[in-house]
């Protein structure tokens, strides 16, 4: 059995760990095994890399050399972190230059970037490695009647030339195949590719705020009952700023959102209180076919 | 306006290949496909344009992308669609990135930016851990995140002078 090492990722790891209870349980039904590291920041892809590059570029390095010398593969359970590692890995192997700018400043605190271990997200080795017929298997409770809208987010599957998923990067299905292995019904709607908001809402909070009822609008007139996700940053943006876009525009936005693996975590049978789901700021038990 | 060639030149010489920035032919898809463009139509008195970032990138006109509004660069939500639409297989992400370090290093960029810096540089993340959270993941049964060597990693920032980039006091 593969051994990941698990980036949980800041977001999740410091904020809003239920996401990571999910996962585990989950990923202990599916034997999906995974040990700690003592990784930094990914570096955030919007953030940290606006600041510096090349600092981003290192950093990022340094965390990969991390898994390197245990000789295993990065799972990950955010999208910009999948994001952050996998560009990096990208730039160093098409980029000498880099890689041997890089690989100096790694020489001075006694490392080396080799590129010798793989970066996943959790999305591709639940499609890839463990196969949607598995994850039926382990489905005790299946969500018949819950209409699920997919958000899987820009930095799953752009730039391609980085993420090299399944995917068509911006005609994505990889996320609506998942969640229907729960017994959910997956609705489509006309904005499935737009960005979240959360980097531009940062700086500018009215434009993100603008976006993002452009979103739940498409959401809303679709009929989903419920947003799936697979990236914190996006998870965070509809579950905290419903409440405000509601005030600002005089309109009820009330629609929770769920990880990928909480969605599933239900469906195989678990407590929603060892899964953290009272932490969600939209309210979940509304939502019947959740049986919560 | 004011042509500047070393500003040219650093875009060109960004990245292997990111001199196919010339072969822009101004079509609009990057703007078109923009959802940061789509919602400052409405509201904006200026509006966000990749595609005039891109434009004024490649003729070299520093100062109408430094000089503007700084929501002509910090307008970027990073979805990494333009890189996506674009027909020339330009990485405007990739250029708006240079644009983005570079209003840093003038000290023009948003406070999120360089705060978020600070606390990866200060404790390793961008969002350090809380006490609260921590006995929250307990409770969990989530085991203990291994705290990062954190003198190591600026000792590593320091050599790149990533530090000098950071604002004091914050």
């Amino acid at each position: 059995m593969t051994e990941y090492k698990m980036f949980e990722g800041c977001t999740i790891g410091n904020r809003i760990p239920f996401i990571e209870a999910s996962t585990r349980y989950v990923f202990d039904k599916l034997g999906i095994e995974t040990s700690e590291a003592p990784f930094t920041c990914c570096p955030d892809p919007t953030g940290f890399k606006s600041f510096d590059d090349e600092g981003w570029l290192a950093i990022g390095a340094r965390n990969i050399c991390l898994a390197e010398e245990e000789n295993k593969d990065i799972i990950s359970l955010c999208n910009g972190c999948t994001n952050t590692l996998r560009g990096v890995q990208h730039q160093l192997a098409h980029d000498s230059i880099k890689k041997e700018h890089i690989n100096g400043e790694l020489a001075k605190i006694g490392k080396e970037y080799k590129g010798s271990i793989d970066v996943r997200h959790f999305i591709d080795v639940l499609e890839k490695d463990i196969g949607i017929d598995k994850i039926k298997s382990a489905i005790t409770k299946p969500l018949t009647g819950l209409k699920v809208a997919c958000h899987p987010g820009c930095h799953y599957m752009r730039p391609h030339e980085w993420m090299e998923t399944n995917d068509d990067p911006m005609r994505p299905t990889t996320l609506k195949e998942l969640s229907t292995a729960s017994g959910a019904t997956v609705v489509d709607y006309e904005e499935e590719v737009l960005c979240c908001g959360s980097a531009v809402s940062n700086a500018y909070e009215e434009v993100g705020m603008h976006n993002l009822k452009r979103k739940l609008d498409s959401i809303i007139k679709a009929g989903a009952d419920v947003i799936v996700v697979n990236c914190p940053a996006c998870f965070q943006q509809f579950d905290t700023n419903q409440r405000n876009l509601s005030k600002e525009f005089e309109q009820q936005y009330n629609i929770p959102v769920v990880y990928l693996t909480e969605l599933y975590a239900l469906a195989m049978g678990a407590n929603p209180d060892d899964i953290g789901l009272k932490y969600h700021r939209t309210r979940l038990r509304d939502i019947a076919p959740l049986g919560l | 306006m004011v042509i500047d060639f070393e500003f040219r030149k650093q875009v060109m010489d960004y990245h292997q290949g990111s001199d196919v920035i010339k072969y822009c032919y101004q079509c609009n898809r990057c703007t078109d496909n923009c959802p940061v463009s789509y919602v400052t139509d409405e509201f904006y008195q200026y509006r966000y344009n990749p595609r005039s970032n891109i434009l004024n990138a490649l003729l070299g006109y520093k100062d109408s992308i430094f000089n503007a509004d700084e929501i002509a660069i910090w307008g970027c939500t990073v979805c990494d669609t333009c890189d996506e639409v674009c027909p020339q297989n330009i990485e405007l992400t990739e250029i708006f990135t240079l644009l983005k370090n570079r209003s840093i290093a003038k000290g023009d960029g948003p406070e999120f930016i360089y705060q978020q810096a600070k606390a990866v540089y200060d404790y390793g993340k961008a969002i350090p851990s809380q006490s609260a959270i921590e006995r929250r993941r307990e409770g969990m049964g989530l085991p203990e995140i291994i705290a990062p060597d954190t003198e190591e990693l600026k000792t590593f920032l320091n050599n790149m002078n990533v530090n000098q980039k950071l604002k004091e006091g914050e």
